[in-house]
């Protein structure tokens, strides 16, 4: 099995490892995976995500192959920023969700999912020949990467600059600093519906270094577990789960995930990338979408789960666990609260838990519409919702009740 | 920590005497920290029965959801609301405040047929996942 530059770290922080993708990797650590969700989210977590796959890729083609075998429009992505992105296929489904990241005007860095990232590399190596002029690295053992998320992380990033000032503070901006002697890469993004949220690319070496600092400072070591909590509360969608295919084996269009549109880009009709004839056919509507719910009655609703209104079966449960919350301090006069300043003022101390997931269904279903899942046999209600987190605009999350 | 007492299911339930033919069941520590955070369990009624290695509850953690076995087959007595409401005793005292069920055992004997508590350890430090 593999294992990540920062493997010693886990250990030593009390990471329980697992399989994951092929890699050796913490489920949590010794807090747990409630503790570590709601550190991410009152504090900052620090998670390894080195066993993601990180493909740079250059060459006098390369910019027109990413427009090619990407959905989100390569060409409209400034030195300086990054996006989401997917590789579709061409009937419209996904081979994989991604991130492009272009640190340089000639270089961009794609960031794949680890359980994709082998399949990935060989389809993008093969369309790279097929065009020429494109040449691909793969950065994923030299460059290490971790995220940093949550209303402290900026915080705690500028204790540390050593040089250079962190990316502005806009969704997706990218910067390069010195923290502790070595040359960090840092981008505005993020995996757990935090606004304030960083991803670091740091050189191998330096890795263990990096990964010690931000938790000496503060920074909570948050494992896959929460990882897949705070996604699934901020309804950001999981390969395999909501994008790939369905439990019945059948493709998921890749429009049924709201989440998709902010990583495609039909815009420029010159632009031929492949799938694009399937995802203007999805774009004019679709028989099935995502849609977040939340659990009322007693119970978990998990994958695969079966999703009634009346007694028709209108789809499947593909994420769905307990998350955990902060209970929103009531405010009486949102100008003297009287709780110390600032986003700490909100948090009341008191948490709560809360059964929310997401499903494949026949729809469009609204937010407000009530489905029954059915849960070994019984029956429980939830709720469509538009949302399970919300940042109203501001610097921190609050869970949607 | 296993309970000296007690004895073991290799699905890591445990059964206690507590005398008159009633045991007491729960989930061994070992299981509680593999679990994680528990965070939801179903348990049956007072009055239901069961059989013995047959369901009687789920516990879930964030991660999964486990059937619970019972040890011994009866029927169930008083069912730990105070866990139901509170799964954190689980992880504070899976022997005593965190017990799950009592049941009346309707073939005492088969207490027997569990593992003790040194055959519980062996099994775990050879064979459990």
């Amino acid at each position: 099995m593999k294992r990540t530059v920062l493997y010693d770290c886990h250990l030593e922080s009390g990471g329980r490892l697992v399989d994951f993708a092929g890699w050796h990797m913490p489920v949590q650590y010794q807090r747990g995976i409630l503790q570590e969700h709601l550190e991410t989210r009152r504090s900052a977590g620090l998670f390894d995500v080195s066993h993601m796959g990180r493909f740079e890729i250059a060459g006098r083609r390369a910019l027109e192959f990413l427009r090619w075998v990407l959905t989100n429009d390569a060409g409209s992505l400034l030195p300086g920023w990054s996006h989401y992105t997917l590789l579709a296929d061409e009937a419209g489904g996904a081979i994989d969700d991604a991130y492009l990241y272009r640190f340089s005007p000639e270089e961009w860095l794609l960031v794949v999912n680890a359980s994709n990232a082998y399949k990935d590399w060989e389809y993008l190596q093969r369309k790279a020949e097929e065009m020429g002029g494109v040449q691909m690295k793969n950065l994923s053992a030299e460059l290490a990467m971790m995220a940093l998320q949550g209303p402290q992380s900026e915080q705690i990033l500028i204790g540390l600059l050593e040089r250079g000032s962190l990316p502005e503070p806009k969704r997706n901006a990218l910067g390069a600093v010195r923290i502790a002697g070595c040359e960090v890469l840092v981008g505005r993004t993020g995996y757990t519906g935090e606004p304030i949220c960083f991803e670091l690319f740091v050189p191998a070496r330096s890795a263990e270094k990096i990964w010690s600092l931000l938790l000496e400072k503060g920074a909570c070591p948050v494992g896959l577990g929460a990882r897949d909590t705070l996604r699934l509360e901020a309804s950001l969608p999981l390969y395999g789960h909501e994008y790939g295919q369905d439990i019945f084996g059948r493709p998921i269009p890749i429009l049924a995930c709201p989440a998709a549109r902010f990583g495609v880009d039909l815009k420029d009709p010159e632009r031929r990338f492949i799938g694009r004839d399937a995802l203007e056919e999805q774009k004019k509507g679709l028989k099935r979408g995502i849609c977040a719910f939340r659990v009322i009655g007693k119970g978990i609703a998990r994958a695969g789960a079966a999703v009634f209104q009346g007694t028709r079966e209108i789809g499947r449960v593909t994420s769905g666990t307990v998350v955990p919350y902060w209970v929103p301090r009531e405010v009486t006069c949102p100008l003297h609260c009287g709780h110390g300043s600032g986003w700490e003022a909100h948090f009341s101390g008191r948490t709560g838990q809360r059964p929310i997931g997401l499903a494949l269904v026949d729809g469009p279903l609204g937010a407000g519409a009530m489905v029954e899942i059915d849960l070994r046999g019984r029956r429980i209600e939830a709720v469509v919702v538009k949302r399970n987190l919300d940042n109203y605009g501001g610097p921190i999350t609050f869970a949607v009740l | 920590m296993i309970d000296p007492e007690a004895r073991y299911l290799r699905t890591h339930e445990w059964a206690k005497k507590e005398g008159g033919g009633i045991f007491s069941v729960g989930l061994s520590s070992y299981a509680v920290e593999q679990l994680g955070d528990i965070v939801y369990m179903e348990l049956p009624q007072p009055g239901d029965t069961l059989e013995q290695s047959g369901t009687f509850g789920v516990v879930e953690s964030v991660k999964a959801a486990s059937d619970l076995y019972a040890p011994l087959g009866g029927e169930v007595l008083e069912v730990n609301q105070v866990v139901v409401e509170n799964p954190d005793l689980l992880k504070e005292d899976p022997y005593e405040e965190g017990w799950l069920i009592k049941i009346k055992a309707s073939n005492p004997s088969e207490f027997e047929d569990l593992m003790d508590a040194k055959e519980y350890k062996h099994f775990l430090e050879t064979e459990a996942e």
